[in-house]
């Protein structure tokens, strides 16, 4: 008896598995006679691949197929019923993209993919819950979940990579009954979605991580807020918070303890600086999200000024294998300066996008070589964005840095929360700066005077610089600027804003000069600094390019060489995407 | 437990948890703040209270920052003050308003214009009279003669026409001077300093006045009889009855100037000798030597300088002339020369003026005033020779016409070949100008006009404890408010040189908007007053004062007109006050500006978000002390402001109208509405 897993994470559903599962249910509704079971699972990380779907017999995963279309589904259906898999073997995944998984080091995302988020009974058969139970029944005490956590040297995978145990342990010191731990679910990088993936994938995992936070520094209530535009994660983990309640985990005296904690989740209203601790605290006390100044700190007055404790869903994800396999299990992956594994979304012009769990140590070029499987079409890779609007971008020349805090923070990048974008020699490095700062400038919250104004007058100088009216002296007028609103600004968004600049001033100042200088963009992108013409030589007169030009830019005879008029293109690039002969040429 | 520390090299004791911000404040440290207030939670938005603490990396922001034992603060180090300067740099490049009105900007003397208008509208006389006198004494002297740059700037043209500024103010200077409760001068505590000035004229007055209220003993020397310069020997009677002028003379006098008159110097008073008796001198002697017009004949009988021929009438006496005058110049003293002459009983008053009535730079009013007092313009004409004929002169003049524009954008006279003209006369007045004779003023260094060289930000002379002031130097004659502006900074220039201060005089930094039409559109016209006054034939004979004054009615409309362009909010202002005292550069971050119309926050509630720096203190005052919630931040990064936080219909129910926000707000964000 086979099992049929639909893939169904936000990006499965994205690419079709719902009408997949329809198709698959319709099919095995009508007849179903060696008895075969379809279910759902989360994203495994392949984003690149869906729909997927996975045959297991039992535990063991015999197929995974990908790709997957309604029309698939019939084969499915047959393939099962005929105990054949070979009539699937045309889906089925490719040796070399099934190493995508095998190069990974799976402890947050260890159940993502596998089990039916939906099911706290498949949580509990891979030793879901274990950690509490062994916290709850063995005695161990607040002190000595605290001190399992140093042992493992667990750091805030939200970003700043601030000691887990050392919050917990000042929240558990600071005085008052009355304690929150809250979790930050508000993943608002762009190109980021490691958190979307626990929630959707794995909530119980989530539960229990926070349960263990809970006990640890004696809350009784525990928050998880959630972005409003994750849906599916808030739907699951409302599953899970019911089904953890009904069976004990979570309400008052777990498992016949005297540790009682409750949990509830918070959906944000869609702003980015809620992220920001002290701003998502605010948020939850129902007022405008607006950083508060620190100190003191939400470990001595945070949510409704009680002690509380606050990390991110990754975070939390760690600590019950932490707990059930030991500290020094998880110290033991890693580098001396950074512990355990961490998740990044893989994006951009990299042939394996998805989501990637790593131990730490591993350099940026495993990374995206060896697991992401490179550029895609094979171009040149000019650099990596970590940490998004936080963070900044590293050149080629440093793709052989490690991942750990250390190192990367010496890059001007920072670990951040996992977004990792890929970019080619196509992207222009001051427009993706231009790109960053525009998002957090205007999600700025608008309280401190650096952050609201300084960001707009950085914007307006990267403006003007892409758009070819740049000048002498803007350079270091946004080294200025950016130096001011670090100093300055009140909270990390303020703070950190002025990295993607930063690191593009630090390893692209070229590339900004030559928009300055010559108003040029070397990356053929920003359309006030180039045009586009068509090679004579390449074109075969097809006319696609002409039909699609919006601005009726192009003319020429079937069969012989086009021409772009260049005071009519709009350089909308439809021409560049439909060329089949590559004649396009953009400079 | 108390905690010790240092800050600035004060040593500070804070209460337990008191914060570096609160502590520091009570020991005289001032750290600026824009969004902490002891009334409401810390916010820490501004970011201008940071300092910086020995040992640790990051500057603090002293308004949540606790001093920890032993912390050496600074809140003066190149570091502190960047970071300062940017957040106001940064804050100013999104401000926009007028600090003060351009009435008060476009003032030589920066007479507070706005507030005496408002103050008169308001029948506030005496402090309309006090307003004035923060600046110069003698408002109703320069009341009735002032050229008003003030209305020149004023921006009820954008509507109509200007406020009738000059003329209010000598309203509200003669009201108070009959009122019998005279305006008097606040003098300083005694310094034991002793200044000399030499030269009695407005600018001298001023001076004496300004040193007065500092506390120094002053000496006025002056080589006329009477007080008073060129108000009192340059303008005529009918402009100026001197009765006022000596009136506003005793005041000055009556705070212990002591008048020296008659003494001129180097023959009845050595140069050195003051020099040497006094800790600080004054050179105010103004330009008293009428330009000569360099054309042959000048010095014949019955040619006379505009100035002597004026001060003779200041002096009591009646020049003599005969029937045809001809009054050389196009400037005020041109037009005080030939309306005398008109009154003097002359028949044929002509003025020779080069260029076109355009380019006069007398005042419209004066032009106009003489045209209807009978007085012939021959405009584009320049005298070349003056001849004896018979008793009489003749007096040659060459016909010109406009050319290119020169430097100054005025296009220049040119003469028409051949084209020239004759005119009888009986005498010639000479009026093209003043210059400085500074005979007897030894050793000081004077420019090759022969004015005095006087530094424009300190008014020192090359002489270690002499200043000058006013016509005499630089640039030579202006107009009387411009030389009492001079004078007042010259005051304050010598008084910080007296107290062994930096001398130097720095025009504070103010923010400036710019107006159109379309920003006035919606307001009412209303006529400018009129001032009521004699006829042309009632006054041509004559000396007696041409003009009435307003009516208390009249006066108080008039000021009802004024737009009150500058910040209700300036003397609280803590955004302007930081700003000059950190030297800030306003424009070093260009960019948008936001345009937005106010916001009606409740009936009686306004708020000007152009001027709201969103330190929040207006809304969190609204909720932690007014216990409301009736005012909130709307929108995000550069485009957030404070709104009303429900519908206006449950703004009338909820807002207490209580006006804390209004108090709470450091800048002119927030107004109640009267």
């Amino acid at each position: 008896m086979l099992k049929v897993v639909v893939g169904e994470g936000s990006c499965g559903l994205a690419a079709g598995a719902g009408k997949v599962h329809a198709k698959l249910d319709e099919l095995f509704g009508a007849s179903n006679p060696t008895g075969a079971v379809v279910t759902i699972t989360s994203c495994i990380g392949m984003c690149f691949l869906e729909p997927i779907v996975d045959l297991y017999d039992g535990t063991e995963l015999v197929r995974r197929l990908v790709h997957v279309t309604e029309a698939d589904a019939e084969k499915i259906y047959a393939a099962v019923n005929a105990n054949d898999l070979s009539l699937v073997d045309d889906i089925t995944i490719t040796p070399d993209d099934a190493s995508f998984l095998e190069k990974q080091t799976r402890i947050a995302l260890r159940n993502c993919g596998i089990i039916n988020p939906m099911s706290i009974d498949e949580y509990i058969a891979r030793g879901g819950y274990d950690a509490l139970k062994k916290i709850l029944t063995t005695g161990m005490s607040q002190d000595d979940v605290i001190e399992e956590i140093d042992k493992s040297g667990l750091k805030g995978r939200g970003g700043a990579g601030f000691s887990t145990a050392f919050k917990w342990r000042a929240a558990k010191k600071s005085e008052g009954e009355e304690k929150y731990l809250i979790c930050n679910a508000d993943e608002g990088d762009p190109g980021a979605f490691m958190d979307r993936a626990v929630i959707e994938g794995d909530p119980h995992n989530l539960i229990e991580g926070m349960l263990i936070g809970a006990y640890a520094i004696g809350a009784k209530e525990a928050i998880v807020y959630v972005r409003a535009e994750y849906p599916l994660a808030i739907v699951r983990l409302e599953n899970a918070i019911k089904e953890a309640t009904a069976r004990g985990y979570l309400g008052d005296n777990i498992l016949g303890s005297n540790f009682s904690c409750k949990m509830r989740i918070k959906a944000g209203a869609g702003a980015f600086v809620c992220g920001e601790e002290t701003a998502l605290i605010e948020s939850l006390e129902g007022k405008r999200g607006m950083p508060r100044l620190k100190p003191p700190f939400p470990a001595q007055a945070g949510f409704w000024f009680k002690p509380s404790n606050i990390n991110n869903v990754e975070t939390y994800a760690n600590v019950a294998w932490i707990i059930a396999n030991g500290g020094d299990a998880f110290a033991a992956m890693g580098t001396e300066e950074s512990k355990g594994t961490k998740v990044f979304a893989l994006t951009g012009k990299i042939k394996r996008g998805g989501l990637v769990e790593i131990p730490m140590g591993k350099t940026l070029r495993e990374v995206i070589y060896d697991i992401g499987g490179g550029i895609r079409g094979d171009k040149e890779f000019k650099a990596v964005q970590l940490g998004g609007p936080s963070g900044g971008c590293i050149p080629a020349s440093l793709l052989d840095t490690v991942i750990d805090y250390k190192a990367l923070g010496a890059t001007g990048a920072i670990m951040g929360s996992g977004g990792m974008v890929v970019m080619d020699e196509t992207t222009c490095m001051v427009g993706m700066a231009r790109f960053f700062l525009d998002f957090t400038a205007k999600e700025s919250c608008g309280k401190c005077v650096h952050c609201r104004i300084g960001t707009k007058r950085m914007l307006e100088i990267l403006g003007r610089i892409v758009e070819g009216k740049g000048e002498e002296g803007d350079i270091e007028k946004l080294e200025e600027l950016c130096m001011a609103v670090k100093d300055g600004a009140l909270c990390g968004l303020g703070q950190t804003a002025p990295n993607p600049v930063l690191t593009t001033i630090r390893y692209f100042r070229d590339e900004m000069e030559a928009h300055i200088t010559d108003k040029r963009c070397p990356a053929g992108e920003c359309r006030d600094l180039i045009t586009y013409s068509i090679d004579p030589d390449k074109c075969i007169g097809c006319s696609a390019c002409a039909r699609k030009c919006p601005a009726d830019a192009i003319s020429g005879e079937i069969k012989s060489p086009f021409v772009i008029d260049p005071d009519k293109c709009v350089k909308c690039g439809n021409c560049k995407t439909v060329c089949r002969q590559d004649a396009i040429i953009i400079k | 437990m108390s905690i010790k520390y240092t800050i600035d090299g004060v040593e500070v004791i804070a209460e337990d948890g008191e914060t570096i911000l609160s502590s520091a404040t009570r020991a005289g440290v001032e750290i600026p703040t824009l969004c902490f207030a002891e009334n409401t939670a810390i916010y820490g938005a501004c970011g201008v209270c940071v300092v910086e603490v020995e040992g640790v990396p990051k500057l603090l922001r002293s308004c949540s920052a606790k001093p920890m034992e032993g912390y050496v603060v600074h809140t003066d180090t190149p570091r502190v003050i960047r970071a300062r300067k940017t957040a106001f740099e940064l804050l100013l490049s999104d401000h926009t308003g007028d600090c003060r009105g351009p009435c008060k900007l476009n003032c030589p003397a920066g007479t507070d214009c706005q507030k005496y208008v408002n103050e008169i509208k308001d029948g506030k006389y005496f402090e309309a009279v006090s307003t004035i006198y923060e600046a110069f004494p003698l408002p109703a002297s320069i009341g009735r003669v002032c050229p008003h740059p003030c209305e020149d700037a004023c921006r009820r043209q954008l509507v109509e026409e200007p406020i009738s500024i000059a003329f209010l103010k000598a309203f509200a200077a003669d009201k108070v001077l009959a009122s019998g409760n005279k305006y008097k001068i606040e003098t300083g505590a005694d310094t034991g300093k002793r200044v000399a000035i030499i030269g009695g004229g407005p600018a001298g007055l001023t001076a004496a006045f300004k040193l007065r209220e500092y506390g120094h003993a002053v000496t006025i020397f002056d080589q006329q009889p009477k007080m008073g310069g060129m108000l009192r020997y340059g303008i005529p009677q009918y402009r100026l009855p001197k009765e006022v002028l000596d009136e506003e003379i005793a005041i000055i006098e009556e705070a212990g100037v002591l008048m020296k008159n008659n003494v001129k110097l180097g023959k009845d008073i050595q140069f050195d000798e003051i020099t040497k008796t006094y800790d600080a001198v004054l050179l105010a002697i103004g330009a008293w030597t009428s330009v000569p017009m360099r054309v042959p004949g000048e010095d014949l009988d019955g040619v006379i300088g505009g100035i002597n021929f004026l001060g003779k009438l200041g002096l009591g006496e009646t020049p003599e002339i005969g029937k045809r005058v001809a009054v050389c110049g196009g400037g005020n003293t041109a037009m005080d020369a030939c309306r005398t002459a008109v009154r003097l009983g002359a028949e044929e008053v002509y003025v020779i003026y080069r260029r076109t009535r355009n380019e006069m730079p007398a005042a419209d009013i004066e032009i106009e005033e003489a045209e209807e007092e009978g007085v012939i313009f021959k405009f584009l004409t320049n005298p070349i020779e003056i001849t004896k004929d018979g008793d009489a002169l003749n007096m040659k003049l060459q016909i010109m016409e406009l050319g290119e524009p020169d430097a100054s954008g005025r296009r220049s006279p040119v003469p028409v070949e051949g084209k020239t003209e004759d005119i009888k006369l009986d005498n010639v007045i000479m009026a093209i100008g003043q210059v400085a004779n500074c005979e007897g003023v030894n050793g000081v260094e004077l420019t090759k006009k022969g004015t005095i060289v006087a530094d424009e930000m300190t008014f020192r002379t090359n002489i270690e404890n002499v200043f000058a002031a006013g016509d005499v130097t630089n640039k030579g004659a202006g107009i009387a408010i411009a030389a009492i502006g001079e004078a007042a900074k010259a005051a304050f220039c010598i008084n910080n040189y007296l107290e062994g201060a930096e001398v130097r005089y720095k025009a504070p930094y103010y923010v400036q908007d710019e107006k159109t039409e379309a920003d006035f559109e919606d307001r009412e016209k209303q006529d400018r007053a009129e001032m009521p006054g004699l006829s042309p034939a009632e006054r041509k004979n004559n000396f007696k004062p041409i003009y009435f004054g307003f009516s208390e009615e009249t006066a108080r409309k008039e000021a009802s007109r004024c737009l009150e362009c500058g910040c209700h909010d300036y003397y609280d202002c803590r955004l302007i006050k930081y700003a000059n005292w950190f030297d800030v550069e306003p424009s070093k971050f260009p960019g948008e500006v936001h345009k937005r119309d106010f916001i009606e926050i409740a009936d009686v509630i306004e708020h000007n978000p152009n001027k709201c720096v969103l330190c929040g203190l207006c809304y969190r005052t609204c909720e932690e002390v007014a216990k409301k919630t009736f005012i909130g931040l709307y929108n995000r990064g550069f485009n957030t402001t404070i709104n009303p936080m429900f519908s206006k219909i449950e703004a009338a129910a909820y807002c207490a109208t209580c006006g804390k926000c209004v108090d709470a707000c450091p800048t002119g964000a927030m107004r109640k509405k009267f």
